[in-house]
């Protein structure tokens, strides 16, 4: 079994559920998150805007700072951009269709597409039966 | 590659995350989670608390770069009271970019 653990875009969920239902996985958990990436959570670079930097302030498209900072007014503040993370837990074998069919779905071509995780999971139990590994998560 | 879960107070959230920017890590992710630890919460005169809120940092770095990782986070998230949290360090085997498509951290 294998987790993986997925970070995309919000507006991005719905075609990522269906895609997963095609596909016969429909199983997941839904969490929203702030995060950031490479570009430290600039808007500008998320949207891949040809703009300068200075057009983002100017027209305020500014991502959030976290809470604190506001309140304690930092004078700089890491910033985050909302994103979705979606976890699923599936075989082996099926992993690849999986994480192809998820990059398909979520590929703009733009910064902030986001992350694709896969990691090992030891052991899966079904609270209701009891049933262990494989068969708790088919 | 290691994906590093590091529960942490909220109020040291700001201090860690720029912390690890300046030493070349600005990619996490973050959550507002609830807990509690191995004194059942929080205990002020009367009032008993359950459960505490804590911040939910997720990154996933390269093995060489866990232990430099995990020191920032214990240097910045570190208070010398109870509650200051708890990091977990676990394997990821394959991390994509859904941008390119391509195998890359």
């Amino acid at each position: 079994m294998k987790e993986i653990t997925v970070i995309i875009r919000r507006d991005k969920l719905p075609a990522t559920k269906k895609v997963l239902d095609e596909m016969g996985y429909p199983s997941l958990t839904i969490q929203s998150v702030d995060g950031r990436g490479r570009q430290k959570g600039a808007m500008c670079a998320e949207m891949d805007y040809d703009m300068p930097d200075s057009f983002c302030t100017a027209v305020k498209l500014t991502p959030t700072p976290s809470e604190y900072a506001v309140e304690h007014t930092l004078p700089k503040a890491a910033l985050y951009v909302p994103k979705r993370l979606l976890t699923l837990v599936v075989p082996d074998d099926l992993v690849s269709t999986i994480v192809k069919g998820i990059i398909k779905v979520n590929k703009t071509g733009r910064h902030g597409d986001g992350k694709i995780f896969v990691s090992p999971v030891e052991n899966a139990i079904r609270v209701r039966t009891g049933e262990q590994n494989g068969e708790a998560i088919a | 590659m290691k994906m590093i879960r590091a529960f942490i107070r909220p109020e040291k959230e700001q201090e860690v995350v720029l912390a690890l920017e300046g030493s070349g890590f600005p990619s996490l992710t973050k959550m507002p989670v609830f807990g509690r630890g191995k004194q059942k919460g929080l205990q002020v005169g009367p009032v008993h608390y359950d459960e505490l809120p804590k911040t939910l940092i997720m990154m996933v770095v390269d093995d060489k770069d866990t232990d430099n990782v995990i020191a920032i986070i214990q240097d910045k998230a570190r208070t010398g009271f109870v509650g200051d949290g708890k990091v977990f360090v676990s394997p990821v085997e394959t991390a994509y970019t859904v941008r390119t498509g391509e195998k890359t951290l």
